[in-house]
């Protein structure tokens, strides 16, 4: 009986070893000299206002612990961070730093508490653009117009035009839920659902207006404006041309 | 039908006048002369070959714009070309292409009809003699004398089945406009007293007492796990036709755990742990509110810039929404998925004529959740 209670403890340890080397060949994929890289950048660069231990400082920056590479991403690679000043909201601009930059400070903060990734392949899936309409409507189009044009919140706060929008940082912002955005996270939007919407708004950008100018995509308003001005001109214009004719 | 009428030409002289003399004498009886009247330019000069040639050109260029609609309309590719693909450009000039060519077709007709009026046809200046005020006496007399000895003669009067099936058409034509209106208040809304739709919503627990579910749009249920910290979801109740009832769709959110929520009235424990509900319809008029901002937990409307705010138990803080989005109280069923506790407990969206039933509508929030 010992023997075999010694029999089972012994498997139980070599189990345990087997499995082991699967985790440490995970952690092996963190490149140590990337991270490094990105803890100097973040050092000279971010560190004023989220802090030494990416903690935050009161009123200046939010803790970045937990917000992964999606945030990291989202934000350096959109030029919105680093922020020039605190304002309503940051405005998308020219990146600071290098993609090559961006990705190590990315994995930095990715190394500090972990959070939500944007994944390498499967971004986009052009087979389900119609669902992925249907889930934009559903889930975006509130906001970000129906067109993908963005549009107005409340106190100076805006949702951004999706036009400049890569599939990464589409995906990064459903994932960080960056500023007055909410989080799609993936219990909420799977993987597929997510590369369906990214499919129908690119599409929606490579497609050609049939109808001619767009007007900024804004809806009824400013056709209506146009239609009025121009029509109701038109009409005005040509009753003086008769009237100054006869 | 002038009492001082121009001679009248008789038969023999009509005869023996020419067409131009015919269309002057036609003139005069009713008063018109021509002061002016002759061609705008002298006829063979290089102005009139001028003239002639801007009008056919307007023409020519109609009929032109005219077959190349034909034959775009035909041969042009019109079916659809989704993006990324060869021929897109060429698929999306389809409807340019027509609408400019028929346009321009139309515009180009009216521009050359206009110009054959002013350039070709004749310039003429007409004065016609108008008499002042009035007709005549004898002229209104007349007239009025000729339309009542009409109805006179046709003996209306004594027809009393004509003039009662004329009555019975006319009031019939008025029924069918009206009817579209008048037909909806056949139906009576509180036939099913407690149960009525106007009381009672899809959220409401089935006649067997199961808790419908809060489903995404495509029916999958829903577990407080799927949802992260600041997030939103748009959720249904997961009964047949659930995601197309009109007063139905709920806003489903998770708060950050160190938020403060306060609550109203009488709907304490509404929530599950950071988990809120509230209906989606806008108190103003009814449009969905979904601009969730999760940083300052203002919940937005699109139509008219109402705003919300879920950290103030969704009281509008802005625009014009005077009540506060209904909360739909929320818990856990044995599979650990969402489920509706029970129905709302105050009318869903704008205007109700019971509007007032419930004093809670219009209570501040008081306690706070933290």
């Amino acid at each position: 009986m010992l023997a075999l209670l010694f029999g089972l403890v012994t498997m139980a340890l070599v189990f345990d070893a087997a499995t082991k080397p699967t985790n440490v060949a995970e952690a092996a994929n963190v490149d140590a000299a990337q991270i490094a890289d990105g803890q100097r950048l973040f050092e000279n660069s971010c560190i004023t206002c989220h802090g030494a231990n990416l903690q935050g400082v009161l009123d200046r920056g939010p803790s970045l612990v937990g917000v992964g590479q999606a945030a990291a991403y989202f934000q350096l690679s959109t030029g919105r961070m680093p922020a020039p000043e605190n304002g309503a909201q940051m405005p998308r601009k020219l990146p600071v730093f290098t993609p090559d930059q961006i990705d190590d400070l990315a994995a930095y903060i990715q190394a500090n508490g972990g959070g939500p990734e944007i994944p390498t392949t499967g971004l986009r899936d052009d087979s389900q653009v119609a669902m992925g309409g249907e889930l934009f409507r559903l889930n975006c189009a509130s906001c970000h117009n129906f067109t993908g044009q963005g549009g107005a919140l409340s106190q100076g706060k805006y949702a951004p035009a999706l036009n400049e929008a890569t599939d990464e940082q589409i995906w990064g912002a459903m994932l960080s839920g960056p500023e007055n955005m909410p989080k799609f996270g993936d219990g909420q939007l799977t993987a597929q659902e997510k590369a369906a919407i990214v499919s129908y708004i690119q599409n929606n950008k490579a497609t050609i207006d049939p109808g001619g100018l767009p007007l900024g995509g804004f809806g009824p308003a400013p056709e209506g404006l146009i239609a009025f001005l121009v029509g109701m001109g038109a009409i005005v214009a040509a009753t003086l041309w008769m009237g100054s004719r006869t | 039908m002038s009492t001082d009428q121009h001679a009248v030409p008789d038969e023999a002289e009509l005869a023996a006048m020419s067409r131009e003399e015919k269309a002057t004498a036609g003139l005069a009886v009713d008063h018109v002369d021509l002061d002016e009247y002759g061609p705008v330019a002298v006829p063979g000069s290089p102005m009139d070959k001028r003239n002639e040639r801007r009008v056919a050109a307007w023409f020519l260029l109609a009929g032109l714009l005219g077959l190349l609609f034909a034959v775009a309309f035909i041969w042009w590719p019109h079916e659809y070309v989704p993006a990324y693909q060869d021929g897109q450009l060429a698929y999306a000039l389809y409807t340019p292409i027509i609408g400019a060519t028929m346009g321009g077709a139309i515009l180009c007709f009216g521009i050359g009809v206009v110009q054959l009026a002013r350039k070709i046809f004749a310039h003429e200046v007409a004065i016609q003699q108008r008499h002042i005020g009035m007709s005549a006496a004898f002229d209104r007399q007349t007239l009025a004398a000729q339309v009542l000895d009409t109805v006179d003669k046709s003996g209306l009067k004594r027809r009393g089945v004509l003039k009662g099936a004329l009555a019975l058409a006319g009031g019939a034509l008025g029924l069918v406009a009206a009817i579209p209106i008048l037909g909806a208040l056949i139906k009576n809304p509180w036939e099913e007293r407690a149960d009525s739709p106007l009381w009672v919503t899809p959220w409401a627990p089935l006649a067997d007492g199961t808790k419908v579910r809060l489903t995404q749009l495509d029916g999958t249920p829903v577990r407080p796990e799927d949802l992260e910290a600041g997030s939103m979801s748009t959720v249904f109740p997961g009964v047949p036709g659930g995601a197309k009832a009109s007063d139905a769709a709920v806003m489903l959110f998770r708060v950050r755990s160190d938020s403060v929520v306060r609550i109203r009235d009488g709907q304490q424990g509404f929530q599950y742990g950071d988990y809120y509900a509230f209906s989606k319809i806008c108190t103003h008029v009814g449009c969905p509110v979904s601009l969730y901002e999760q940083q300052t937990g203002r919940v937005l409307c699109p139509c008219h810039q109402s705003q919300f705010n879920l950290y103030e138990g969704m009281f509008p803080v802005f625009g014009p929404a005077t009540r506060p989005l209904p909360q739909l109280p929320i818990e856990l069923d044995d599979e650990g998925y969402f489920v509706a506790a029970k129905d709302f407990v105050e009318a869903v969206g704008p205007g109700f004529w019971e509007n007032g039933k419930f004093p809670a509508w219009y209570s501040e929030p008081k306690e706070a959740t933290g």
